[in-house]
């Protein structure tokens, strides 16, 4: 388990993760590139942390730029 | 002689304290302990002592323990004062680590795509960071080094591994070819004569 609350952003492919992973990185917008947690999806794929308070942030940077699955809360 | 030492509830440094003064005045003695302390602390007492040591589980918790003198009979064994000085009363905490070593000979997990191996060697790791038991080491060699530098994007990781005692071994002459002397922040900086040693000893070798 992650220790601090944490939001996961899902996409709909690596692609997109990457793409919104360059986004939130020339934002400044702090963020880590993880495996999906298991018990969201067993499915072999990576999505992209931030902490709760950056969340709002980061999905304002992502808005109309890349597509996002879901976010959850750790 | 023999005699049995019941130290069953007792706390420490009881039992070993009864069984080095039962052992002093007899050539056998069992000891009946309810704990590891008790069961490790007399281990030692009889390394130190030269007494063959043997324990077997009982019923209810309860070890029986069976020292015997090794050395020449009839003479109280050497050195059984200076066991009490390396009486241990505390708890061994539960290992968190293991033996296995995971080798990280590149800065990309696996090959084809580099772009790919960089976003998986990233998840790796992170991964790494949770599992139980943790790897006793880690060996970067090669690029795998470039994952120890300041703006590695794993470094939060691979700190997280080495504070919970994972011990880093990093490449030194992989380092000075890349340049990167001042730049490794997680790890130490290691050779070949460590590398070699820690995986030909390791249980198993994990490689990304």
């Amino acid at each position: 388990m992650e220790a601090p609350p944490y939001a996961v952003f899902l996409f709909p492919s690596v692609s997109h993760t990457l793409k919104a992973e360059k986004i939130l990185k020339a934002r400044g917008t702090p963020h880590k590139l993880i495996p999906v947690p298991r018990h969201i999806s067993s499915d072999c794929g990576v999505c992209l942390r931030v902490a709760v308070e950056q969340q709002e942030l980061a999905a304002e940077a992502l808005q109309d730029l890349v597509n996002w699955e879901r976010m959850v809360i750790l | 002689m023999k005699t049995t030492v019941d130290a069953r509830g007792l706390a420490c440094p009881q039992p070993v304290l009864l069984a080095k003064k039962a052992i002093v005045e007899n050539e056998e003695v069992t000891v009946l302990v309810d704990n590891d302390i008790a069961v490790e602390n007399i281990r030692r007492l009889a390394a130190k002592t030269a007494c063959g040591f043997s324990v077997t589980e009982k019923e209810g918790g309860v070890r029986e323990i069976a020292l015997v003198r090794t050395g020449a009979t009839g003479h109280p064994p050497v050195d059984a004062d200076a066991v009490a000085a390396e009486l241990s009363c505390t708890v061994v905490p539960e290992k968190e680590t293991g033996s296995n070593v995971v080798v990280l000979s590149d800065n990309h997990m696996g090959r084809g795509d580099d772009v790919l191996g960089d976003v998986l060697i990233r998840a790796f790791i992170h991964t790494l960071a949770q599992l139980k038991p943790l790897p006793a080491t880690i060996i970067c060699y090669n690029a795998g080094v470039k994952l120890a530098v300041k703006d590695s994007t794993v470094l939060d990781d691979l700190q997280q591994l080495a504070q919970a005692g994972v011990d880093i071994l990093v490449c030194g002459t992989c380092v000075n070819y890349f340049g990167l002397g001042d730049q490794i922040a997680a790890g130490r900086i290691s050779n070949m004569y460590d590398i070699l040693e820690t995986m030909a000893g390791a249980a198993r070798l994990v490689r990304p």
